[in-house]
């Protein structure tokens, strides 16, 4: 559905995206991640056409880019670009003229498209009375109203409650079962493991890594990680490194790879004469690759890196 | 048909905010008619005519040199600053709309507010008499020439200059209200000194002003001399604020095409 070759891009000297080889497939959900500023939004910008990329080529549906791959995209913005003084069939009903809509089919799309975001009932309602969720469903109402083949959502669920994300979640895996590819940005590692079939981590304008999770987990040599809270950290480290177990940090955790897995009791057995607050052993998590990958370049082994990275 | 289907929709959707929002309407309202009254009575008394003579000058200025200035240029102003401070505008950029239907729609809903404003001007001056002299026609080609004048402005200035709501009131303030004096829309032109009639020469507003004067109070057509002068400043006008307005549109798009 989505092919990206080689896509280049220089904001004055600064190259913001380096070479970038994406290929997404139809009816997949595709993870894009990486920190701020990392290039997620420039290639946004450009497979929306709003800006030209200085190399590359991209396909959507086959069809290069052009005025014609607008109405095959529908965007989920970051934040909700609404009208507020009109109702929510009004905000569809303007948007779905822009694509080209009419007459009786564009009624029916329009209340097909609320009822898929649960607001079939409040199609009357002013956008500026709903709360945040309900905003954040219209703005997925929009992107939808067209039936696009590519939906773009870029950090669709930032700053809503739980309940709310879990509805936006429910809607985008309902839009995977009904054939639409989607590209999915997030800061959100729960969000792209829970939903993504394949995710790819952008740093400094370039694809580090990309494949499903099971893949994506062997780039840290690890059965399982263990979390430990502990006031004499580095005794504890000490007696970590003599296990064969390498120490390291996610924010205030102190974490260790553990080369196979354990139980808790012989964890705590290990590290016996260690006063310990708290211990966990969990599976190797995308947080874990994403903050390794993000924070300094892990030495891929060589034949892994390129079955990765396309 | 995209062009018509598109610029319907932009129209639409403004009138639909403008009429949910209700205040702004009330007020393009009040303005035009308190206006027309003070400029009526107050010319009426100064100049020593009947209140007839009065209303039928002050009817033109106070309807393009007053009324359709504030809704026209201060309303596209207000529409693209708007939909920039919501980033709607980038919802718009992302859609397959086309950069003149936009333009035109913008047009189109202020002709709308331009037309009510007229009727409403002509209605109250009708109640004092007043008869439209000239052609309806060319009164009408005016009308829309100062609305396409004032749209144009407002994409030039909405886009370079304003970038928050703020930035309106200043804005329509700082420009409008010098040009609106001097165009002879508060006070008729006459009464100023010659040093300043010669500057209102270059100004716009006294041309639209008086070219619709000529024809509703003179009844005169385009063979008269001053008129087609007029005339000719006001068209030579709109085409200049036209592609001032498009050009500042695409340096927008240039800036603002980012999500």
């Amino acid at each position: 559905m989505l092919k990206i070759q080689g896509l280049s891009k220089f904001f004055g000297d600064r190259q913001v995206l380096k070479d970038i080889n994406l290929h997404i497939p139809s009816g997949e959900i595709y993870g894009l991640l990486g920190r701020n500023g990392a290039g997620k939004t420039t290639i946004i910008n450009i497979i929306c056409n709003l800006i030209t990329p200085d190399s590359g080529a991209i396909t959507i549906d086959n069809q290069p880019l052009g005025v014609t791959t607008k109405s095959l995209i529908g965007i989920v913005p970051q934040e909700n670009l609404l009208y507020e003084s009109l109702t929510c069939a009004e905000n569809l009903d303007f948007f779905a003229t822009l694509y080209g809509l009419k007459g009786q089919q564009k009624q029916q799309k329009i209340q097909e498209c609320l009822e898929s975001v649960n607001l079939g009932d409040r199609s009357k309602s002013i956008v500026g009375t709903l709360s945040g969720g309900m905003k954040r469903r219209v703005n997925m109402a929009i992107a939808l109203v067209h039936s696009p083949k590519l939906v773009i959502l870029d950090e669709p669920t930032t700053g809503l409650d739980i309940e709310a994300r879990y509805q936006i979640w429910e809607l985008i895996n309902q839009l995977r079962y009904q054939g639409i590819t989607l590209l999915l940005t997030t800061h959100l590692l729960e969000e792209a493991e829970r939903l993504c079939q394949r995710i790819g981590i952008l740093k400094d304008g370039q694809l580090l890594i990309e494949g499903n999770l099971p893949e994506l987990r062997t780039v840290i040599p690890a059965a399982a990680i263990l979390i430990m809270h502990t006031p004499l950290e580095e005794m504890a480290i000490a007696r970590g490194q003599s296990l064969g177990f390498s120490h390291h940090r996610y924010g205030s955790d102190l974490a260790f790879w553990l080369p196979e897995q354990k139980s808790l009791q012989e964890i705590v057995s290990l590290f016996d004469g260690i006063a310990i607050d708290s211990v966990s052993v969990q599976p190797v998590r995308l947080e874990n690759i994403y903050v390794e990958l993000t924070r300094e370049r892990l030495e891929l082994p060589s034949a892994l890196s390129s079955s990765l990275i396309s | 048909m995209k062009y018509w289907y598109e610029t319907r929709a932009i129209a639409h959707r403004i009138l639909t905010e403008l009429l949910r929002q209700q205040r702004t309407l009330i007020l393009w309202v009040i303005f035009p008619v308190s206006m027309l009254l003070l400029n009526g009575f107050i010319l009426a008394e100064g100049s020593k005519i009947t209140t007839t003579e009065a209303f039928k000058i002050a009817a033109p200025s106070t309807l393009v040199g007053a009324a359709l200035f504030f809704s026209s240029l201060g309303g596209t102003i207000s529409t693209i600053v708007a939909e920039r401070e919501s980033k709607t505008i980038k919802r718009l950029f992302i859609s397959p709309l086309a950069g003149i239907s936009y333009f035109l729609g913008i047009f189109v809903a202020y002709g709308c507010v331009g037309i009510g404003q007229s009727l409403l001007v002509y209605t109250i001056a009708a109640l004092f008499g007043v008869k439209f002299a000239g052609s309806w026609l060319l009164g009408m080609i005016i009308i829309f020439c100062s609305i396409g004048s004032y749209v144009g402005m407002g994409f030039l200035l909405g886009t370079q200059f304003a970038r928050r709501t703020e930035d309106v009131n200043s804005l329509v303030a700082g420009f409008g209200v010098p040009l609106l004096m001097l165009g002879g829309a508060f006070v008729p032109t006459s009464f100023l000194p010659k040093e300043l009639l010669l500057i209102t020469q270059f100004n716009p507003i006294y041309h639209m002003n008086e070219a619709l004067l000529k024809v509703s109070y003179d009844a005169e057509d385009l063979n008269n001399y001053d008129l087609r002068l007029h005339f000719v400043f006001l068209v030579g006008f709109l085409i200049v604020s036209l592609a001032g307005g498009w050009l500042a549109y695409r340096r927008m798009l240039i800036t603002e095409r980012r999500l």
